[in-house]
């Protein structure tokens, strides 16, 4: 059975070969996005670790904070998103 | 205490974005700008941790020797920027108050990244800081200059996920965000490595270190001039802290460490190269960018992490001075060898200054740090750093060369001053801290000179080929692929050196 952390590693992987082998901006930027998706796959499986003990609380074995960092990155991922969206638009009216 | 000027920057930005009044926009930026001075003045060094949680918990900042260097750097430059930005947007501009304010938002993003002592903290704040400095490139006018903002936000977004899945391995070593509580726990394994590779790999790439550096020229010369300054002064050293951050923390092998140092080395000529062939004002200083950067990477990889700060902090003057300088008698075209300093008396000083203090040369504040820099490196590699301010200097020798012959359509006074000052501040800070005047640099001048007559009459300069014009996507593609390969590189050099060689 994969664990959610390699399943997010191997999503990273297929972002990155998009960036590596699609050249119109929005696939792109799609390809940046399967990235992030794969990372906060990552974050999450790491958050579960049983029988190890977290800083913040000693007793459960689900760490909260990987999943926190994420909501972060989740903020960082939107605002990307619609800040190259919009760049894309313009590059068009700029004839590129 | 460091983290109440973010919030204030916050604060005037939401007060921008309501307001679209012209005398209160400038007089609430030029106060967001300033006002982080005197609140870094006065507070002392110690770190603190956010919220009073415990250490353990919580978020540390701090104020050491290694990042007040950065912090000063930052604050001196962008007090500059904003005077000159003031003057360079226009204020009818509907656009304006949104570009002030996007400014404010990389000031509070660079200030929050170098007191951050904890990873996560630091990638949070570099990304506001290199999120508006997407936007502000892509605001200039210049034709391809969303095509450089879309390269250069693609592949930086790029690394930064590759920095935070390294970020994600470092905490699954050793449980820890805070950079010093990770170096009390890290004990060296194959994952750790791992995870050191994939985030000097990508720090390297957002600082615009040789191979990776292929979206820096673009993004820093298409860029209105003042957004040029910051980008090259400033916003560029915030991986240059994340990687001090990372290498004072992990321990990192000599393997590893002698490999950047190579590549900093190779960086700092290819930008001497690239600086010498280029025509375009504004594209020869990204270039040089990408040669100073070296020096800074050179200074970390040597773990000399404060001769590292002290560079970036002289690189944030005077390349933020040179670029405010140039970009304000370049209004009408770029191109060296069409416009100069001739009937600029004070733009030709504050030129010559801070070209002599970026070629290392005593007493400005560029021969501080790069004494610094050197101080730790063994014989070849002093060799090299001599070497190389020689390049630098003959080929800012040519960048006078072409100014001193031709004028320039009149600029205005706060130009002039913002490019005055921070020639100045390149001077005052040399002497404050103690570069003596050193009879030696005169022969390194002499030889530069030499080195340019000849260069000049063998024709090698100025044979820049314009840019392939490949699509943006191509490009994108090219860059991600030497990412991919750099990180493979290291991870392999990490494979294949014995435990015991780390």
């Amino acid at each position: 059975m994969i664990s959610p952390e390699q399943a997010g590693i191997a999503i990273m992987l297929v972002g990155i070969y998009g960036l590596m082998a699609k050249r119109e901006p929005v696939k792109l930027v799609l390809s940046v996005n399967v990235v992030s998706l794969g990372l906060v796959l990552f974050f999450v499986g790491l958050a579960y670790s049983p029988g190890k003990d977290v800083p913040i609380m000693p007793t459960d074995p689900v760490d909260p904070l990987p999943a926190t960092l994420m909501l972060t990155t989740l903020v960082v991922d939107v605002a990307i998103t619609s800040l190259a969206l919009a760049i894309i638009i313009r590059m068009r009216g700029d004839g590129e | 205490m460091a983290a109440l000027p973010i919030l204030f920057a916050f604060l005037i930005v939401l007060l921008d974005v309501l307001r679209l009044r012209g005398l209160a926009v400038r007089a609430v930026f030029l106060l967001g700008a300033v006002i982080p001075i005197p609140v870094v003045w006065l507070s002392n060094e110690g770190s603190e941790v956010v919220g009073g949680w415990a250490r353990k918990a919580g978020i540390e900042v701090a104020l050491t020797e290694t990042n007040v260097p950065f912090l000063m750097g930052e604050l001196v430059l962008f007090a500059f920027v904003a005077v000159y930005s003031l003057s360079y947007f226009d204020p009818r501009d509907k656009k304006t108050p949104k570009v002030l304010a996007l400014l404010l938002l990389t000031h509070a993003g660079l200030l929050g990244a170098f007191i951050a002592r904890d990873l996560f903290n630091f990638y949070v704040y570099m990304e506001i800081a290199s999120v508006s400095a997407f936007a502000l490139v892509a605001f200039s006018g210049d034709k391809g200059a969303k095509g450089a903002a879309f390269k250069y936000l693609i592949l930086s977004l790029l690394a930064s996920y590759l920095f935070v899945f390294s970020i994600g391995l470092v905490y699954m070593e050793t449980g820890y965000l805070n950079a010093d509580l990770v170096s009390e726990t890290a004990a060296p394994s194959r994952e750790l490595y791992a995870a050191i590779a994939i985030a000097a790999a990508s720090l390297l790439l957002k600082a615009g270190i040789f191979p990776l550096h292929g979206w820096l020229p673009d993004a820093h010369s298409r860029a209105p001039t003042p957004v040029s300054a910051l980008l090259s002064g400033a916003v560029v050293k915030a991986p240059a802290y994340g990687m001090l951050l990372l290498f004072s923390s992990l321990p990192v092998g000599l393997t590893l460490r002698t490999v950047l140092m190579g590549t900093a080395i190779v960086s700092i000529f290819f930008g001497i190269g690239r600086m010498l062939i280029a025509n375009d004002a504004k594209r020869f200083l990204a270039y040089s960018t990408v040669s100073q950067m070296g020096y800074v990477l050179l200074g970390i990889a040597s773990l000399n992490f404060v001769g590292a700060a002290y560079y970036a902090m002289a690189h944030s003057i005077f390349k933020g001075g040179l670029f405010l300088a140039v970009g304000s008698i370049s209004t009408k075209s770029r191109k060296l060898g069409e416009f100069g300093y001739r009937n600029a008396p004070v733009i030709a000083v504050s030129i010559l200054m801070l070209s002599l203090a970026i070629g290392g040369v005593s007493p400005f504040i560029g021969a501080y740090a790069k004494g610094l820099i050197s101080s730790e490196l063994g014989g070849w590699w002093k060799l090299a750093v001599y070497l190389s301010t020689i390049g630098t200097l003959t080929s800012f020798t040519k960048l006078n060369y072409h100014l001193m012959r031709r004028l320039s359509p009149s600029s205005k006074g706060a130009w002039k001053l913002s490019s005055f000052g921070l020639a100045l501040a390149a001077l005052l800070a040399g002497v404050l801290l103690g570069a003596g005047i050193n009879p030696k640099d005169a022969l390194g001048i002499a030889i530069a000179l030499g080195l340019f007559a000849a260069l000049k009459a063998s024709g090698v300069l100025g044979r820049s080929h314009p840019a392939p014009s490949r699509d943006v996507g191509r490009e994108v593609n090219l860059m991600a692929m030497t990412l991919v390969a750099a990180i493979v590189l290291l991870m392999l050099l990490g494979w294949f050196t014995p435990a015991g060689g780390r």
